[in-house]
């Protein structure tokens, strides 16, 4: 029988079985417009029809592959620019794109780029016009805890808006996952609060309300700098509106006021905020959210009622400034002067538990630059079409996957980095091509303490999507 | 004249060698005779200037405030900083003031101007050996006393080093200079990269460019030290004419400038370091590019024949090392062998050694007679544009 055999997407040789398999992995990441890349590896390839095949049975159907016979091409790092700005890795994926860390080839200052395609924003109500406004807000606006916009790029060919921003390490709400009991010691927390309401106090007397604080949109920069940012929903006050009346909230449900769950047609913006940002105090000091639900319409109707508990280990003056900020009384709610003279945020908690450390970035603690390799890449590997692919498998994959010991950077150059005096003498950019290449013909698979090494570079993705294999697309 | 004051100056009560005087905020008190040099692109302006109540030549910045934007906060911090800090081998600020749209700032006239100049002008391969141990002495004072304050400077390098008449070098560009201590705490570490000066990016250190929650401290200044050791020794700042990134993955790979001469330049010479070909040549291939470019062929120059002392070999390697933790501090370093050389030699002071240069000095200015038109002529003779100050 020589019947092309599918199983998951593997495309297995047509001798027979014991032939190890090749799965290309393009840059999944590093080419923006991945989906057409990955298609092309497959335009060779014939549909395979097996809707008459009654001769065939299952066992030969669903073949069985071990998981050292799935191999993987290794990504390679190719230099790509935007601008002026030499493309990293992801950073973190948003409904409106991706963001992604860049180097800013002049300066070479850490940048971070928000991606945006057109195609997408179309299918985001208001997404177009939420991106639109969050650009001309950010423009005009300037202030440390406040995220600056530095550049906005156009691809008009394919459809993209790179806007490049201040480079962050982490957001809070990651922080938080990354603890037992997703809170900080209070003195952490105070430290990020005072930062908030630093930036608020600035939006609002830029007449601006952001209406979407919440913990995963304030980010840390590399010195700990609290950034108030994603500025999507964030409404403008008219120049010659009277007050801060809005008429529209889009932000996250858990963090409405009662006065946008129980439908209000119009409501004061700035209390807003002061709303969302007791529910974010309270939910970095206790872990937990006031108000609950199992979905929105349980949450609104919790949140309408404006009933909620304060744990008992919160002491008083912050359980008397929560209180405060969470009135379902807006007019009743604290203002940003009364947060300012409430005793709790005038005086610093004692620093007694420990500091919540910044969680590794795939498993890196130091938070390395991610452009590095592609820099690498670009000035030491003249021909890069040269370099032989490297390949793993999926065996090896879920080995890394069960903690090997991360490195900050891949093998090719971390062992230059020991001894600055002999590497500057021997360290010949080219030499460490020739320990790529094998000589053990096509298919032989590298040793795997090599290929251990290069483990927290890769994205820990799943096999190839069924989604990007042209014949399994849907019609 | 209109003009607002910002600071009323004190007088400098230990101005070396000229009395005390008041530098007023009053445009009709200085007379500007020539400019020195431009800093922060064409924002400032440094100007040669005569300060008529006291009779003495002083050197005037002037900082256009319509065209700073974001350098504003730095040249604010530097006002505020060196006026804060009192060491012989730091820049002094006389007085600061705002006249018309001007941030104006009065320091003492550097008579030999900077050892940028010094490079450009007269040794294009470097000063000598002896007076770059003069000149660095004197810094890592400085930066002995600028780190004992709690400020990493940030800006090290030879345009930012100025020598007076007497031949001491004092360390200026303050402007970088970044706290260590933050909320009354001495950090281990900090991160903040100054993202306006593209400028001095060549003389950072690795930790500082690599931006990640390592930070660095103190001691990178002491890298940026380093590579102003061999930008003084070789005429060029190493990495001059590499694009900032390749610049960049060299440091991170651990790749550390070298002072040239005929134990680091081995195609021309026959001493024992054959192996270490290709890539010596290729770092350093910018280097000699860009001495070839300024008129000296290498064949003929004394890169290839001179020798440095094995002292400051090691004083280079030991300031140039990638771990920041390995690098001795500024007091450290004072101790180094290097700096006993010119005693043990018995060197002439530094203004000998650096002969055929004329500093701009009272009597070379001509200026005991107050003749200032007189003045203004024998600039014109000495060409003074063409100086170059970035301070």
């Amino acid at each position: 029988m020589s019947d092309e055999v599918i199983y998951q997407c593997v495309i297995m040789g047509s001798e027979g079985t014991e032939e190890p398999v090749h799965i290309v992995l393009s840059d999944e990441d590093n080419m923006l417009d991945d989906e057409e890349g990955n298609s092309r590896i497959f335009e060779d390839l014939e549909p395979t029809s097996w809707i008459n095949d009654e001769d065939t049975d299952v066992t030969t159907f669903f073949h069985r592959v071990d998981s050292d016979q799935i191999i993987y091409e290794a990504k390679k790092k190719r230099c790509k620019m935007i601008g002026k700005y030499v493309m990293g890795d992801l950073l973190g994926e948003g409904s409106y794109g991706k963001v992604k860390e860049v180097l800013d080839s002049e300066t070479l200052c850490r940048r971070a780029v928000k991606i945006l395609k057109k195609r997408k924003l179309r299918r985001i109500p208001n997404g177009e016009q939420n991106v639109q406004r969050e650009i001309v807000l950010l423009k005009k606006l300037q202030h440390r805890n406040v995220i600056g916009l530095l550049d906005v790029l156009v691809n008009d060919e394919k459809e993209k808006m790179y806007l490049i921003m201040e480079f962050c390490v982490v957001g809070l709400q990651s922080m938080l996952e990354s603890t037992p009991k997703k809170r900080f010691p209070l003195w952490q927390a105070h430290g990020y609060f005072c930062q908030l309401m630093d930036g608020l106090q600035y939006l609002h007397s830029q007449r601006i309300i952001h209406k979407d604080i919440k913990p995963g949109n304030l980010l840390l920069t590399l010195s700990g700098v609290l950034k108030i940012s994603d500025l999507g929903v964030a409404e403008a006050l008219d120049f010659f509106a009277e007050d801060d009346t809005c008429f529209t909230g889009q932000g996250s449900p858990a963090f409405q006021p009662p006065e946008i769950a129980n439908g209000h047609e119009k409501f004061l913006g700035f209390k807003v905020d002061i709303w969302s940002s007791g529910v974010t105090l309270y939910n970095i000091t206790t872990g937990l959210y006031p108000f609950e639900g199992d979905n929105i319409f349980r949450l609104f109707e919790n949140i309408g009622k404006g009933e909620y508990t304060i744990p008992d280990e919160i002491e008083n003056p912050l359980r008397d400034l929560l209180h405060g900020m969470l009135q379902k009384d807006a007019n009743q709610r604290f203002t940003l002067q009364q947060i300012r003279q409430h005793p709790w945020f005038l005086r610093k908690p004692s620093q007694t538990l420990e500091q919540v450390p910044v969680p590794p970035l795939r498993g890196d603690e130091l938070h390395n630059m991610t452009v590095l390799p592609y820099l690498m890449d670009f000035h030491y590997v003249e021909d890069s079409a040269s370099v032989q692919p490297q390949y793993y498998t999926e065996h090896e994959r879920n080995a890394w996957a069960e903690g090997v010991e991360p490195e900050c950077y891949p093998s090719e150059w971390a062992d230059h980095v020991s001894d600055a005096r002999s590497r500057s003498k021997e360290a010949s950019p080219k030499k460490f091509q020739d320990e790529l290449r094998y000589n053990h013909g096509e298919e032989v698979l590298e040793n795997p303490s090599e290929a251990n090494k290069r483990k927290s570079k890769r994205r820990t993705t799943s096999c190839i999507s069924v989604k990007k294999f042209p014949p399994c697309k849907q019609s | 004249m209109s003009s607002t004051s910002h600071s009323q100056s004190p007088p400098p009560p230990n101005s070396q060698n000229e009395e005390e005087c008041i530098y007023e905020p009053d445009t009709n008190s200085y007379l500007i005779m020539s400019m020195l040099g431009q800093c922060c692109g064409d924002v400032g302006k440094v100007y040669l200037a005569f300060h008529v109540p006291s009779k003495t030549p002083i050197a005037l910045k002037q900082f256009n405030v319509d065209k700073i934007k974001d350098e504003m906060e730095n040249i604010q911090n530097e006002i505020i900083l060196t006026r804060q800090l009192r060491h012989p081998n730091v820049v002094m600020v006389s007085a600061s003031f705002v006249l018309q749209s001007y941030v104006t700032v009065i320091s003492p006239l550097m008579a030999f101007g900077s050892c940028r100049d010094l490079l450009n002008r007269h040794f294009t391969e470097g000063l000598p050996e002896l007076a770059i141990s003069y000149i660095l002495k004197d810094i890592l004072q400085a930066l002995d006393y600028i780190h004992r304050k709690g400020y990493v400077h940030r800006a090290v390098r030879a345009s930012h080093i100025l020598v007076n008449a007497n031949g001491e070098a004092v360390l200026s560009g303050l402007r970088y200079a970044c706290r260590l201590v933050k909320n009354g705490r001495w950090q281990r570490s900090v991160h903040s990269f100054p993202t306006t000066s593209a400028r001095n990016l060549n003389w950072l250190s690795p930790e500082l460019l690599e931006q990640n929650l390592q930070g660095y401290n103190e001691k990178s200044d002491m890298y940026s030290l380093g590579v102003t050791a061999c930008e003084l020794a070789n005429g060029v700042a190493p990495f001059q004419d590499h694009p900032p990134t390749l610049m960049l993955t060299e440091k991170v790979r651990g790749y550390a400038p070298v002072l040239l001469d005929c134990t680091t330049c081995p195609q021309f010479a026959d001493t024992g370091q054959q192996n270490s070909n290709q890539t010596q040549a290729q770092a350093d291939s910018g280097v000699g590019d860009s001495v070839g470019s300024n008129g000296n062929s290498l064949e003929g120059n004394s890169l290839t024949t001179r020798r440095f002392t094995d002292h400051f070999h090691r004083f280079a390697e030991l300031c140039l090392q990638r771990d920041p933790e390995n690098r001795p501090s500024a007091s450290q370093l004072l101790g180094h062998s290097f700096f006993k050389l010119p005693r043990r030699m018995n060197a002439p002071p530094l203004p000998q050694l650096l002969h055929p240069v004329i500093p701009l000095t009272k009597e070379v200015l001509g200026l005991q007679n107050y003749e200032e038109f007189q003045v203004m002529d024998r600039f014109g003779e000495m060409d003074l544009n063409s100086c170059e100050w970035d301070f």
